[in-house]
């Protein structure tokens, strides 16, 4: 276009205004696909026959989990003592995976309320499977520190419930600040999940209506709480969801800063640390990055969703747990700093004793997992392979409980008077009670894909580039 | 639902009142009105005319759901009360009463008051009246009313296996009697154990007048006297030696365990401690000084000054060196060749002693041969000590033949009927005797015996014995003060006294054993019988009844020469023959505690071992057998001194051979032994004892012959490849790693610097106090020192009383008898082996038992230093129970209020509250708090409770009766610790009440200063534990506490613990070869936290050999 032919005025030397490039933002949901096409994706993974497939996991998870029953009721009637915990080792594996569990719990509510308000557009496809599976693991992590108490039917106490007794719950104590922040984290993940998912469900109830399944419309429409899709229902919707994650927020920060309150409260060198906080929450995020890319990358393989799940959101994936790993690796650097710069010797001793102390093979491991193999994300030929990407995810998981162990056990194992020193080592009945769990997780998840939508259709939808009227122009 | 016809009954007032009516139908009730309401009320109208069947049983089924099921399910104990119909004298529902009487162990006695409850003892403690203990007992006293409950004990007689009734076993024992009495005792023999019973004395004197025939033998396999020979070669009498070491300052022990072992320790240990003992500089030079020459670890050669190794058998020959010294003369040269001493250890030594004539003391361990006893009753004639610090005291030959003597008439076939009187010749007869053998000769055995054990086994007829707090009996203690063994409780079987087995045979007409009792002690006390008598149990002794000690002795320098021209040159001990020392269980004792849970589950003193012994071989020994556990290539803390594999010691088998005889057992690494000296402890290896003892280690007396009963020479070591045994060893770390946890210092800098515990530790680097509060005491402290406006508020010390404890860690010599007392008092289970080894061992209170030898590495990642497991170390004990911090880490982290302060400053556990989350032993920097993994007290000896359906495996009944009925028993999923026996706070308190009410000023509710003590505290034999009221400055604790050497373990974490430490004081001599200027503990500290340059000259010790 030639500005001298059309205008009389002279050519300006300086632009009154630098548009700077729209950068071209990767589609979200790939090969143009339509609405229609996403509805009947995701909604065709509830509406299909249930697959021979999906039977075999179900029974094996199923089997699995029978171990956690199997080894909590033996617990019960038995005694603590079936564990392999002992002085001054009063606290393993319980613990360890309860930290675990919640951490894992954590990409959930981040992916869908912290980037949610951050206005991350990719985190869409994948917020529905995340929030399901931090919900199923603060189910599994409930379950230890309920069972690792001694007297379970008197864990009430716990909470504040008005009694004959007249003692009130000591509220000074990590341990309760723990009941409450676990409590709200569930509760309000489990609001935030359902919430999401209230105009999919009414998708499904249309569909199963249409179909002729009525008992299946009766359910989902049950659940979907009359939702019509109407503009006032989207904008009460929208409100209440933008509320939820203002509200989940925080919680994504507070739960794992008191979860590590129950360590950095105390006086045992290797806990008494004021790191510990923003430490465990990368951690945590770490470790539920870790997790979901566990999950969803095998989901996106058998039921095809490479159009949603694009390379764009494994890459960012990846480069969270990339930079929450290098976080974490920071903060084992800052341990050994501050434990040098204290001048105290037990702290200075906790230290090496962990890295070069009978528990150096734990320390290892977990460097090894959680500093190492996320530097692998750094090339973009690694984040591409998505076995290895998955295949590295599970190391970080390992790495993570491994951190969770050196933490507790091999701070445990040798504190103040070396006297009381000791090493821990489980019993079987707490591997597999561990073990179980993971048969709990799955068969949650399994229960999950199966009957509820996968993914938010109508967040997905919104991204889609034909969504987008404006075709990327950049207006609101 | 129906709606419900809810037609209000007319109410009394109704009735006797105005009467209202709702309608004009309703007040004439006509038949109409009563048709309408069945009409317009069908389910109510029923209900209006009486009881409703349907309504009576809906509401009795729900009763009985709810009766049936609901309540069922809550645990109301099944109970059979039986009125109490006859009473104890003097007994008050719910109170303890408290008589006297005394543990009768070998030749000797522990005088004990116990306490009972409605006529069931509980606990035993020492008798007061008793002046050389001072009421203080000793761990097998403690643990000995548990045998008294054991239900593995035998309860009634046996004739062949099957049951014999009490009149059969009388009619047995007259009909021995009168047939024996023929032949004036001719085949009849008995087998006894030692005793010092005047009754039973008179009884066996009797014996011989009557049955001049029979044989009366005696045996105990351990041996805890000095032989008698001894003194008959230097002094030319039968004498045995009475110690004050109260008086000594300067003492040398020639393998001697004198604090621990032998009839008089109790006696010993605190009068040890009295020379010990240092309040202040001033009195610091006081304080006595102890060498110690040992091949094995014991309690005293922990306590030493100085400290030697050497080989038992050496010992001799070290006295002989000694003796030439101290009494100036070559005369003994010929006995030291081959001694692998330093002569400057030994030059150095003798200076000393000769520098304290009078007040020093020598003395030799009861296994030493005569010889050496002799030179140490010469030398300490020579030093002047008779009539100061040691005293003669006549003592009578025993006339009673050996086993051995025994032994041989019973080859001879002669020997018809033979009697076993206690003790268990088939388990601990030496081994050259092969006693079972012999037994099995014998066509008619009779074993009268606590347990049927191995010697019950192959006897004919089994009597059951009673205990000794159920059966009358007598006694003397070590220096000869005769007590009485009161019964506390009638026979709980069918158990007899030896005493009328004895006067049975004999045919007396009195076979009852009090009246054989009552009239030996009025026979001896003479006075008027009754009060006499009655005195006698009440004080619990029969004054001036200990030997008096004998006057001028005349030391025979030629005679001694006569029995040390027999005694042997030094025999050559190496690796290729090693010198064996058979020593008796710290716990189990010959044997005879070996079904004795509580014993099982204390852990050693030095080897800090439970349910078993093991082969003790030293670091140098065991390099050499290549067994040194292997180390990491990076040694961060000190190696272990043993293979550990998670978490549990897998000890190398090792297999000793001696003379044809082999045994098997696990290797322990033991520092601080003779290098070439194994220690074999005695007592374990029982095939035929109750639940608890069967299988519990490895059998000794299997390598033990008559010639060589305590020490013997020429053993061979091998280990056996491939084979591993698990030993519970309830420390795995040795080394205190140089922390500033036992705070100790010589003498010499204790003198410069009394105040040397608070140049250790971190305390001066914490942030510093104001000036004022500073100087606060500690209970003031807590409260007084601003804190802010925080969550975690100080809880108020307004209570009338401020409790606390000091533990004097100079005194402590680390004996148990705390722990077990804390046991016995506060009701703590024992968990077993297999419990142990997982860690879950729950005495409240234990001892840390430390080596030191000053050659830690200081860097971080260790080094060199660290791999050495110490050849010759300090040792450094510390008794370690709650320490009640006043601002206690473990009550801000329990959610529920479990744990919680109380105003007197304790520490409290509400057991019912507590849920188990196990929060606060993680927190406890101390680790005293234990945890109930299991329900133990609900659980079969050997069996884990496995929850309801295994409630026929339950704890025996007669097992629950040694409980003490003021502390609760803990169930399973609940933490406990040590309470500073609160239920002894509020007991003393309630009495002082009374007393205050009774005296008519109620306001004086202050419980004065050592009304009672807590249980540790009453049993310490050298009362290092103090405990009282911090508010009263004049009492013993704060007293105590004022002291300059007082300070907190971990004090630096600010939790402001009620239970402080005196620091350890180390008197050496700096003129010895091995002595070092620090204490090693000390130089570890300095080595570990002044890396720069250690604070004086080095001066580092070397070892005594040459």
């Amino acid at each position: 276009m030639n500005h001298a032919e059309t205008s009389a005025a002279p050519v300006p030397a300086i632009l009154a205004e630098v548009k700077p490039a729209v950068l071209p933002r990767p589609a979200l949901v790939a090969n143009h696909r339509s609405f229609a096409w996403i509805s009947d994706k995701i909604c065709g993974i509830v509406e299909e026959p249930t697959p021979k497939w999906w039977w075999a996991c179900f029974a094996v998870t199923v089997f699995v989990a029978s171990f956690t029953v199997a080894g909590l009721t033996y617990l019960v009637a038995t005694g603590v003592g079936v564990w392999g915990h002992r002085n001054p080792v009063n606290w393993a594996w319980d613990i360890v995976n309860f930290v675990f569990w919640i951490g894992i719990g954590h990409a959930g509510t981040l992916i869908s309320a912290i980037l949610c308000l951050l206005r991350q557009k990719w985190r869409t496809s994948i917020n529905r499977a995340a929030e399901a599976m931090t919900i199923f693991a603060v189910i599994c992590a409930g379950i230890f520190p309920l069972f690792h108490v001694g007297r379970i039917w008197l864990a009430w106490y716990l909470f504040p419930i008005p009694n004959a007794n007249a003692i009130w719950q000591n509220f000074r104590s990590p341990l309760e600040w723990d009941v409450f922040a676990v409590s709200t984290y569930g509760t309000v993940s489990v609001l935030f999940w359902y919430v999401g998912m209230i105009p999919d469900l009414g998708l499904l109830r249309d569909r199963f209506t249409a179909a002729g399944h009525r008992l299946r419309a009766f359910l989902y429409g049950l659940f979907a709480m009359g939702w019509r899709g109407s503009n006032r229902h989207w904008s009460n919707y929208e409100m209440a969801y933008l509320i939820l994650a203002g509200i989940a927020t925080p919680l994504v920060l507070s739960v794992h800063t008191i979860v590590s309150f129950d360590f950095a409260v105390s006086l045992i060198p290797g806990w008494h640390t004021t790191i510990f906080p923003p430490y465990f929450v990368a951690g945590a995020i770490f470790s539920g990055f870790g997790m979901v890319l566990t999950l969803i990358l095998p989901l996106r393989a058998v039921y095809k969703l490479e159009d949603l799940i694009t390379q764009h959101h494994i890459d960012n994936m990846c480069k969270i747990t990339l930079a929450t790993g290098s976080m974490v690796g920071y903060a084992y650097l800052i341990e050994f700093f501050i434990a040098w710069y204290s001048a105290n010797p037990n702290e200075g001793f906790m230290f090496v004793n962990r890295a070069f102390g009978p528990y150096a093979w734990g320390y290892w491991i977990m460097v090894t997992c959680n500093v190492v193999v996320p530097q692998f994300f750094w090339f973009k030929a690694v984040r591409c392979n998505t076995a290895l990407v998955w295949v590295l995810a599970i190391l970080v998981n390992v790495g993570m409980w491994m951190e969770r162990f050196v933490i507790i056990c091999a701070s445990l194992a040798r504190d103040f008077l070396p006297s009381s020193w000791g090493y821990y080592s489980p019993s079987v009945v707490e591997v597999f009670t561990f073990f179980g769990t993971f048969g709990v997780f799955a068969t949650l998840f399994l229960l999950f894909i199966r009957f509820l939508p996968l993914m938010p259709m109508a967040e997905i939808k919104a991204i889609t580039p034909q969504a987008d009227v404006h075709r990327g122009s950049g207006h609101p | 639902m129906k709606r419900q016809f809810a037609h209000p009954a007319p109410s009394e007032r109704e009735l006797t009142g105005p009467r209202y009516w709702r309608s004009l139908d309703e007040l004439a009730a006509t038949p109409a009105f009563r048709e309408y309401l069945e009409r317009e009320f069908p389910a109510g109208a029923a209900q209006l005319g009486g009881v409703d069947r349907r309504q009576f049983f809906k509401l009795m089924a729900a009763s009985f759901a709810l009766g049936g099921v609901g309540l069922a399910g809550c645990r109301r104990p099944e109970a059979y009360v039986l009125p109490y119909g006859k009473s104890v004298e003097e007994v008050k529902d719910g109170l303890p009463l408290y008589f006297a009487t005394a543990m009768p162990l070998r030749r000797a006695a522990i005088p004990l008051v116990a306490e009972t409850y409605q006529g069931r003892p509980t606990k035993l403690e020492g008798n007061p009246s008793y002046a050389p203990h001072g009421g203080v007992s000793s761990l097998l006293a403690q643990a000995s009313v548990l045998d008294l409950y054991d239900p593995d004990r035998a309860t009634m007689h046996l004739q062949n296996g099957a049951e014999f009734s009490p009149v059969a076993a009388n009619d047995l024992l007259d009909a021995i009697s009168r047939k024996y009495a023929v032949g004036r005792g001719a085949g009849l023999a008995f087998l006894a154990e030692a005793s010092s019973s005047p009754t039973r004395a008179a009884l066996v004197a009797g014996l011989k007048r009557k049955l001049p025939e029979a044989i009366w033998a005696e045996y105990e396999p351990i041996v805890d006297e000095p032989p008698v020979e001894a003194a008959r070669a230097a002094f030319g009498r039968d004498l045995q030696p009475v110690y004050r070491f109260a008086r000594a300052r300067r003492i040398l022990s020639l393998d001697g365990d004198f604090l621990h072992t032998g009839p008089a320790a109790l006696a010993y240990a605190r009068g040890f401690a009295q020379g010990r003992r240092v309040t202040s500089k001033d009195e610091a030079d006081r304080m006595n000084r102890l060498y110690v020459a040992e091949s094995g670890l014991t309690l005293t050669g922990a306590m030493a000054d100085h400290r030697l190794r050497i080989a038992s058998s050496h010992v001799p020959a070290l006295a002989a060196a000694f003796a030439g010294r101290i009494l100036g003369t070559d005369a003994y040269a010929a006995l030291t060749p081959g001694l692998d001493v330093k002569p400057e250890w030994i030059a150095e030594c003798a200076t000393d002693l000769l520098a304290h004539k009078g007040e020093s003391l020598v003395v030799a361990g009861a296994h030493q041969p005569a010889a050496t006893h002799a030179l140490a009753y010469l030398m300490n004639a020579a030093l002047g000590n008779i009539g100061r610090t040691i005293d003669f005291v006549a003592a009578e030959p025993s006339t009673a033949a050996t086993i051995q003597q025994l032994a041989a008439v019973i080859k001879t076939g002669s020997v018809k009927t033979l009697f076993i009187l206690g003790g268990n010749p088939v388990y601990n007869a030496p081994a050259d005797v092969d006693w079972p053998a012999l037994q099995k000769a014998v066509p008619e055995v009779i074993r009268h015996g606590y347990y049927v054990d191995e010697t019950s086994a192959v006897a004919g007829v089994h009597l059951a014995a009673t205990h000794y707090l159920e059966s009358w009996g007598d006694a003397r203690t070590a220096d000869g003060t005769i007590v009485p063994v009161q019964p506390m409780i009638l026979p709980l079987f069918e158990g007899m006294n030896e005493l009328t087995v004895l006067a049975r045979i004999l045919g007396d007409a009195v076979t009852d054993p009090y009246t054989l009792v009552f009239n030996t002690i009025t026979g001896l006390a003479g006075g008027e019988p009754e009060k006499t008598f009655r005195r006698f149990l009440h004080d619990g002794l029969l004054d001036d009844t200990a030997w008096p000690p004998v006057g001028e002795l005349q030391p025979r320098a030629e005679a001694a020469a006569a029995i040390l021209a027999g005694a042997s040159r030094i025999p050559a001990v190496g690796a290729k023959a090693l010198e064996v020392r058979f020593v008796a269980d710290s716990k189990t004792d010959d044997g005879r505690f070996a079904n004795n849970g509580w014993l099982q589950e204390c852990p050693d003193p030095i080897t800090r071992l439970t349910w078993d012994n093991a082969i003790l071989v030293s670091p140098r020994l065991a390099k050499e057998l290549g067994i040194i556990p292997p180390s990491s290539p990076l040694e961060i803390a000190r190696v272990e001194a043993a293979d550990f594999e998670l978490g549990k010691e897998q000890a190398q088998v090792g297999e000793v051979k001696l003379g044809g005889r082999t045994i098997r057992g696990p290797l322990h690494i033991q520092p601080g032994l003779s290098n070439y000296t194994i220690i074999v402890p005695l007592g374990y290896g029982r095939t035929q004892s109750g639940r608890v003892g069967t299988g519990a280690g490895f059998n000794a007396y299997a390598l033990r012959t008559g010639e060589a009963m305590h020490i013997a020479v020429g053993a061979t070591i091998e280990v056996v490849p491939g084979r591993r045994y698990a030993l519970a060893n309830t420390q795995e770390h040795w080394s205190m790693e140089g922390r500033d946890i036992i705070r100790e210092a010589n003498v010499e800098e204790f003198k410069a610097n009394p105040a040397f515990v608070t140049a250790l530790g971190l305390e001066p680097h914490s942030p510093p106090y104001d000036e004022a509060s500073a100087q606060l005491p500690l209970a003031e402290k807590a409260t007084e020192i601003p804190r802010g406006n925080s969550l975690y508020t100080t809880p108020k010390f307004d209570g009338l009383h401020q409790w606390g404890m000091s533990i004097d860690l100079n005194t402590c010599i680390g004996c148990n008898a705390c722990v077990i007392a804390c046991q016995a008092e506060n009701n703590i289970p024992i968990v077993g082996k297999d419990q142990v080894l997982r860690g879950r061992e729950m005495h409240w209170i234990r001892i840390d038992r430390y080596y030191s030898d000053a050659r830690i590495d200081a860097g971080a990642f260790g080094g060199e230093g660290n791999r050495e497991i110490p050849e010759d170390p300090q040792v450094s004990l510390e008794p370690m129970a709650c320490q009640q911090c006043e601002l206690a880490p473990c009550e801000t982290v329990c959610p529920v209020n479990a744990t919680v302060h109380d105003n007197e400053g304790l520490n409290v556990m509400a057991y019912n509250r507590c849920v188990g989350t196990r929060y606060c032993a993680n927190n406890c920097p101390y680790k005293v708090r234990r945890f109930n993994y299991f329900d133990w007290n609900k659980r079969a000896l050997d069996a884990l409770y496995w929850g309801p359906l295994g409630h026929q495996k339950d704890m025996p009944e007669l097992l629950k009766m040694v409980h003490n009925p003021e502390v609760t028993i803990r169930m399973r999923g609940v933490m406990e610790k040590c309470t500073y026996c609160v239920q002894r706070i509020e007991n003393a308190k309630i009495q002082q009440k009374v007393k205050a009410a009774q005296a008519g000023s109620p306001g004086d509710v202050l419980v004065p200063d050592g009304a009672f003590k807590t249980a540790c505290q009453q049993a310490c034999p050298v009362e290092a534990i103090v405990f009282g009221n911090l508010l009263d400055p004049r009492s013993a604790v704060s007293h105590a506490k004022a002291q300059q050497r007082d300070y907190a373990v971990l004090g630096y974490l600010n939790v402001r613990p009620r239970t402080t430490y005196l620091g350890k004081l180390r008197n050496p001599n700096p003129r010895m070869p091995d002595y070092a200027d620090l204490p090693l503990s000390r130089r570890e500290y300095n080595i570990k936290n002044r890396p720069t340059g250690a604070e004086s000259g080095e001066r580092m010790p070397e070892t005594g050999k040459t």
